[in-house]
């Protein structure tokens, strides 16, 4: 029996059957989304417990080795290597501010977005979903010739003699220390500054859409309000507009965050091999080089944790700002 | 302030544009490499693509064959889902609608380990059936909103006045709720269509490289650098994203289902 006859039982039409079928269908619907929702996670956490044996397989057992080598290395006690902490600083590093630029940079346009006319709207929403789902290959892919040495970005700053120009007024080597620019030109392959751009990108149509709803429901009557009583376009944004949508906003950049916690291909092309993420070790280990599952499985474990947390952070943050709020009113 | 913000929005629209229009462009190149503005302008990568080389269209079919089914089996296990919060409401039907949309929250390259795993035990990976359901886990979080979104928008009123006149339960559902929920069904199914034809990290450890997705194919020849035959399926791509979503846009009431206030038209 394949899951698709299991869901296709309980289709709609028997969703109007009679209540007697009810805890059949309950039961039916329950086992479908333990299985394929739950079990493999779980599978994840059992296997993070696991023992590598030589000759690239693993097996069942129960140890906190993977854990301990993440923190401390594989030889611990005689040697200490911070390896994988240093990925998790850099996933951390990456997410945080390409998400905080994102929801920064959106957060005007989806006001404004929420000013216009319906049908203007759905235009722009179709755009924005239409971008937003398109891959991240497609847009690394796009990124990559945009930076690209050969004809991307640097060269137009060399052509233009942008680049002579830095050289001669002495910025070039302040470039140059940010890891931007070779002895010769710019370049941004690979850079910080072309990781976190890409990321930005990544994200920031679905930070349009997160904040959407909220700035869609803003009471237009407050800051017309505001509006007559003298305060200029900014005092109404600060004053009235921000306060309001503070933990929709809040709740985006944790999100967005989360959601690039586990990104991959921008970082494997964009990224210094010395300063790569958790996610490009967790896809090694399972998958690529080093072949270990139960190591790479701790990593995911590990990834899975840190998002949690700083989604219980976030709500926690959320939460403490919202009745502070409601205490001040 | 009304210049202004048409001047970002306008900035905005261009750096969103940007690489898109810099592939697109791309694939004009009558070379092998990937030059920006394109050298020796030719529309022969698209045949390409589409025709000629095996392991594009393959690719393509597989991408269509799993965007379609995954799309479809999501649908399908979110209706009653959506209808039991709906219908009984209750802690049991949330908990049951928040374990399925947990895939789609947390992290895809961790429920992507987890289906290698998964599917490494129940003997399915490698098999583009196995891929299919695992997509429409991955994305049955998006029908869930929109049928959930759309069930909300019924008038109970209308449901009593059908009981009233003696109609039972499967014929109103047939009657009154299915014509109404139609647009948000498709809606559903297209963003999940849409999502489940550009995902890569989930279906890259589903696959176990037996076979591959148009997405997978780019970033195997990623390591060799990008050609213009790809940036063919970036284009691609984005124009079946367009069109699908100007329909979600056409048919349904796109602002209302983004979370937009009823209030104001």
């Amino acid at each position: 029996m394949s899951s698709a006859e299991i869901t296709s039982g309980v289709a709609p039409t028997k969703a109007s059957a009679p209540t007697l079928s009810l805890p059949l269908r309950t039961i039916v619907l329950w086992a479908v989304i333990v299985t394929f929702c739950v079990v493999p996670f779980v599978l994840v956490l059992a296997i993070s417990f696991g023992q590598k044996i030589e000759g690239a397989a693993w097996e069942w057992a129960f140890t906190g080795e993977n854990y301990l080598r993440f923190f401390v290395g594989a030889d611990w006690p005689e040697t200490t290597t911070t390896l994988y902490l240093n990925r998790l600083y850099y996933s951390l590093h990456y997410a945080v501010i390409a998400s905080v630029i994102a929801v920064i940079t959106a957060f005007p346009f989806t006001y404004f977005l929420t000013r216009m006319s319906r049908a203007a709207q759905s235009r722009w929403l179709v755009f924005l979903l239409a971008t937003m789902s398109l891959s991240e290959v497609f847009i690394v892919m796009g990124w990559d010739i945009l930076l690209s040495n050969r004809s991307g970005l640097p060269m137009v700053l060399r052509e233009t003699g942008i680049t002579q120009w830095l050289k001669d007024v002495g910025w070039f080597t302040q470039l140059r220390e940010w890891g931007l620019a070779n002895p010769r030109d710019v370049k941004f392959k690979t850079s910080v500054v072309a990781t976190i751009l890409t990321m930005s990108y990544l994200v920031w149509p679905y930070a349009v859409i997160l904040m959407y709803p909220a700035l869609s429901r803003l009471d237009q009557s407050m800051v017309e309000a505001a509006r007559t009583m003298g305060a200029g376009p900014w005092t109404v944004v600060r004053t009235v507009v921000l306060p309001t949508i503070r933990m929709p906003l809040i709740g985006t950049v944790f999100l967005l965050f989360v959601f690039l916690l586990g990104s991959y291909v921008t970082v494997t092309v964009f990224a210094d091999p010395s300063k790569q993420t958790l996610a490009v070790s967790v896809y090694e280990a399972v998958r690529g080089s080093t072949l270990n599952a139960p190591f790479g499985a701790a990593q995911a474990i590990i990834l899975l944790i840190t998002g949690a947390i700083c989604l219980w952070l976030g709500q926690l943050l959320v939460n403490r700002t919202g009745s502070s709020a409601e205490a001040k009113a | 302030m009304k210049t202004g913000s048409n001047i970002f929005m306008g900035l905005a629209a261009f750096v969103v544009l940007l690489p898109i229009v810099v592939v697109s462009a791309a694939a004009l190149n009558g070379g092998r490499s990937m030059l920006f503005p394109p050298k020796d302008p030719t529309l022969s990568r698209f045949a390409e693509f589409f025709l000629e080389e095996p392991v594009w269209r393959n690719a393509m079919i597989n991408s269509v064959v799993i965007a379609v089914g995954s799309a479809a089996l999501a649908v399908l296990l979110a209706w009653p889902l959506a209808f039991g919060i709906w219908k009984q409401g209750g802690k049991g039907a949330q908990l049951l609608a928040g374990l399925g949309a947990m895939p789609f929250a947390l992290p895809p390259i961790v429920f992507g380990v987890g289906l290698g795993f998964f599917w490494g035990f129940g003997g399915g990976l490698g098999y583009i059936w196995s891929g299919i359901i695992s997509h429409a886990i991955l994305f049955l979080a998006l029908p869930l909103v929109t049928i959930s979104i759309g069930l909300q928008s019924i008038d109970k009123a209308h449901l009593d006045a059908a009981a009233t006149m003696g109609a039972t339960d499967a014929v109103a559902f047939r009657t009154i709720i299915l014509p109404q929920m139609i647009p948000y069904t498709a809606s559903g199914f297209f963003f999940a269509f849409v999502l489940s034809f550009n995902e890569f990290i989930v279906m890259f450890f589903v696959s176990s490289s037996a076979y591959s997705t148009v997405t997978l194919q780019i970033f195997n020849s990623l390591r060799n650098g990008f050609t213009p035959t790809m940036a063919v399926a970036a284009i691609t791509f984005i124009v079946v994203s367009i069109i699908v979503f100007s329909a979600v846009a056409r048919f349904g009431d796109l602002p209302r289902l983004m979370g937009a206030d009823q209030s104001k038209n």
